[in-house]
């Protein structure tokens, strides 16, 4: 369970957003609003990657413990963009054997049947050794996803993740991502301009005006 | 930990750039106030300068230094912005970075002995000049011969011909002129090459671009476009290695050396030859000398400024004139002119160069030498030897150390980025070195390296070569660093990786061939150096370049030519592996992972990758 107790963003000592909210274990919390709203600035602070000049006060609780001065490596908080951001030196396979934890797996062979099992999952069977950049852009987010759950995260946070696919393969994604979230029991905070992907995520909206 | 080992490395980074500067200039600043005990002169006083003033060249000297230096860097400034004025949206644009590429990482040393080679009156130009003059005065004379000459004639003309060719030669003129050519020659690559990256930031060019457009929409040709909407975007970014440029043309010893007057030279070669000479009293002169030197580099700073200001007021009456060209075929015609200039020197700088290192004998004004032999390769080889060696493992120890260095400062900025203030004075110690002029630091850091170490010369000849290399090194990889996309490693983090996994199995591998250019770079510009390795190692470290420079006024001029080639092909071989080394790893990498083959090839280049992701996610299904 995500739970946001009075978080407040601030630019340069300024506040921008506030608010507080909770996400209970496979549920998708929508935010919406105008671009600066700074809505992509409040994942970040959830992920701990905030950045010069914004800061932020109020507590962030994963499972009613607060991360707010754990480092962002130790989170455990999932984070997906609108770009697939597959790292392109690395194979399929060695990207989402990247993101495993350390000893997930007792040995290579198990490891790499784990990888097979999650990508059977959303459809893509043996491209475990594929490189990266022959993958069409519906492939690369899903093995992005595949990715990202890959890690075991306590929390996922979506930044506008479907905004670059055109509109037939944005739906199909869209409830392949919900429907692994869910089957997992993942707490999600989704950030969005589109009104179909709160729709889809059913969840409660939050508009920041 | 990783976080706080990044953080040490900035630290020395900015002790490296700074303490060695600073301390230098302290040390020639006490020997000018007359404080030398080395000699027995304990008491400050300006005794030193008065001397200085009164001997009959010194204006003189500091008046060259000015001109070669500031003239030099005005037309290199003037002439790389007409050649991208020209350019910057042709297709050729990616030939002519070619062309000026290898003049880059060309050591100003070698620079100075090839045009020498090319201009000089027994030179290639000056013998094809002679040879035309004589056939067409041949063909005018003598109507019947029809044109063909008599092996017996030519001997006759080539002994006539040699002292007309004297006249009229540029080299070691009294105003500098050659120097003054030379040095621009040498800068203008640096100052376009520059522009260009940072007209290639992603960030930058997506805002140029627009501008363009929209500049060409309301009707402004590409060159008026090029100098009101692209010029004024970007100079506030190039004016600090513009800076740079300009104290180097004023304070640099080698082509001043090898090219320049003798009587008098420029300053900075007459505070080498002070500091050299065998009177050690001379050292006050000197250093005195080296504080006028930072002087006169002032002056063409503030002269350049001035000179800006000018510029930015004219220009911005001409911006709101709404003229639609800026002189667009008289630019165009420059642009292509010093293209031309370029081409031609560099064909006649090769054959001439290479022609010399196996002729046997080479008479004037022959196109071609009598004889060819491998003596002057063996000769020079066997010279060599050790030179090499020593450049080698200079150059790789000075290089590797600073991208290491540059590589751990870049990601603390990012873990732990500094606060406005100490990132602005950070980036001005970057400069540091680059800002005061070498031949006035030197010399004290020299004092200084001798009172505390006195037999560590290769730690000292270490020292004074990072402090030029850091600078390139960090300029370079900066920009690609910035140019990564942030978000992947953020991606990375949220994925449970350390700042250090984050750092080595993401940063590096994806910065793999940008660290390969800049460590090429690095060694190229170790190999290049002169002044420093002479004196930090008192002459006991020679170096290719060293060699070269002293067998200018030593050997034969076919040994000398053999220097030049392997100065020239060093830091290309060094760029090579780091060309070839990236893209081989890759095609590896490529052909273990598919044997398909027929998937296209995507490269290193991010931007480009991302254009080629854009494509695909916008035009492809699953």
């Amino acid at each position: 369970m995500l739970n946001l107790e009075n978080v407040v963003i601030y630019r340069d000592d300024k506040p921008m957003l506030q608010l507080s909210a909770e996400v209970a274990k496979g549920e998708v919390l929508t935010v919406m609003g105008p671009s600066g709203a700074g809505k992509s600035t409040l994942l970040q602070a959830i992920a701990g990657q905030l950045q010069a000049p914004f800061s932020v006060s109020g507590q962030i609780k994963i499972n009613h413990v607060a991360i707010n001065d754990v480092s962002a490596h130790l989170r455990k908080v999932g984070i997906m963009y609108q770009d697939a951001l597959l790292f392109e030196h690395m194979t399929v396979g060695e990207n989402i054997a990247f993101a495993m934890p350390d000893n997930s797996h007792k040995n290579k062979q198990m490891k790499y049947e784990a990888i097979n099992e999650l990508l059977a999952a959303v459809e893509l069977d043996g491209i475990a050794d594929r490189a990266v950049n022959t993958l069409s852009g519906g492939q690369q987010a899903r093995v992005s996803l595949i990715r990202t759950l890959a890690s075991e995260p306590l929390v996922v946070l979506l930044d506008e993740p479907f905004s670059k696919l055109d509109v037939a393969l944005r739906s199909q994604i869209r409830s392949w991502t919900f429907s692994q979230l869910k089957a997992r029991n993942i707490p999600t905070v989704l950030v969005t301009h589109d009104n179909d992907d709160a729709l889809a995520a059913g969840g409660d909206v939050i508009e920041i005006i | 930990m990783f976080t706080h080992a990044t953080l040490f490395a900035r630290w020395c980074l900015l002790l490296l750039l700074c303490i060695p500067v600073l301390a230098g200039l302290v040390g020639v600043i006490f020997p000018a106030l007359g404080y030398f005990p080395a000699i027995g002169a304990n008491g400050f006083s300006t005794q030193v300068f008065v001397t200085l003033f009164t001997l009959p060249d010194v204006w003189q000297m500091m008046m060259l230094s000015l001109f070669t230096g500031f003239g030099s860097t005005l037309l290199a400034v003037i002439a790389a912005f007409c050649i991208l004025a020209t350019f910057y949206q042709s297709s050729l644009l990616g030939k002519i970075q070619g062309v000026l590429s290898p003049f880059l990482v060309f050591p100003h040393a070698a620079a100075a002995i090839a045009l020498l080679f090319v201009v000089s009156p027994s030179g290639i130009f000056a013998a094809i000049i002679t040879r035309l003059n004589a056939y067409l005065s041949h063909v005018f004379t003598s109507p019947f011969t029809n044109g063909t000459l008599p092996i017996n004639e030519m001997a006759s003309i080539s002994e006539m011909a040699l002292p007309a060719a004297n006249d009229g030669t540029l080299l070691y003129d009294d105003t500098g002129l050659s120097i003054l050519i030379a040095l621009s020659l040498k800068e203008l690559p640096f100052i376009m090459l520059m522009t260009l990256s940072v007209m290639s930031q992603p960030l930058v060019k997506k805002k140029l671009t627009g501008y363009v457009q929209v500049g060409t929409a309301l009707g402004y040709s590409p060159t008026a476009s090029f100098f009101k909407l692209v010029l004024p975007t970007i100079y506030s970014q190039i004016k600090l290695p513009l800076l740079a440029v300009l104290v180097f043309a004023t304070s640099n010893v080698e082509i001043p050396l090898i090219l320049g007057p003798n009587n008098p030279s420029t300053l900075a070669v007459a505070i080498m030859h002070w500091f050299n000479h065998i009177d050690l009293s001379m050292r006050l002169l000197a250093s005195s000398a080296a504080v006028v030197q930072v002087a006169v580099s002032a002056v063409a700073v503030m002269l350049f400024l001035g000179g800006e200001q000018l510029v930015k007021h004219v220009g911005k009456r001409s911006l709101s004139s709404g003229n639609r060209y800026f002189a667009d075929a008289a630019l165009r015609a420059c642009g292509f002119t010093v293209m031309a200039v370029y081409i031609i020197l560099i064909c006649a700088v090769v054959y001439t160069v290479v022609t010399y290192s196996f002729a046997k004998q080479w008479h004037f004004p022959l196109l071609l030498p009598e004889g060819l032999t491998l003596l002057h390769w063996d000769t020079a080889i066997s010279a060599l030897a050790s030179p090499l060696i020593n450049s080698l493992l200079l150059g790789v120890m000075v290089s590797t150390t600073s991208i290491t260095l540059v590589l751990f400062t870049l990601e603390s900025e990012q873990l732990k980025p500094a606060r406005t203030f100490a990132s602005n004075a950070f980036s001005a110690s970057l400069f540091l070195p680059l800002l005061v002029p070498g031949v006035a630091f030197l010399y004290g850091l020299v004092w200084f390296q001798q009172l505390v170490f006195q037999d560590a010369v290769w730690f000292h000849t270490y020292i004074a070569h990072m402090v030029y290399v850091v600078p390139y090194v960090f300029l370079s990889m900066a920009v690609a660093y910035r140019r990564l996309d942030n978000r992947y490693a953020m991606v990375a983090q949220s994925l449970g990786k350390t700042p250090w996994q984050v750092f080595y199995h993401v940063k590096l591998p994806s910065l793999f061939s940008a660290i390969m250019v800049a460590w090429a770079l690095g060694l190229a510009i170790s190999f290049s150096q002169y002044l420093p390795t002479l004196l930090a190692s008192g002459g006991t470290i020679p170096t290719i370049t060293t060699e070269a420079v002293a067998s200018v006024s030593g050997s034969s001029t076919r040994l000398t030519a053999v220097y030049v080639i392997i100065q020239a092909v060093m830091p290309l071989l060094g760029f090579m592996i780091a060309w070839y080394i990236p893209a081989f790893a890759m095609k590896k990498q490529r052909r273990q992972m598919h044997s398909e083959g027929s998937l296209d090839y995507v490269d290193a280049n991010t931007v480009h990758k991302e254009r080629m992701a854009n494509i695909r996610t916008k035009t492809t299904r699953a």
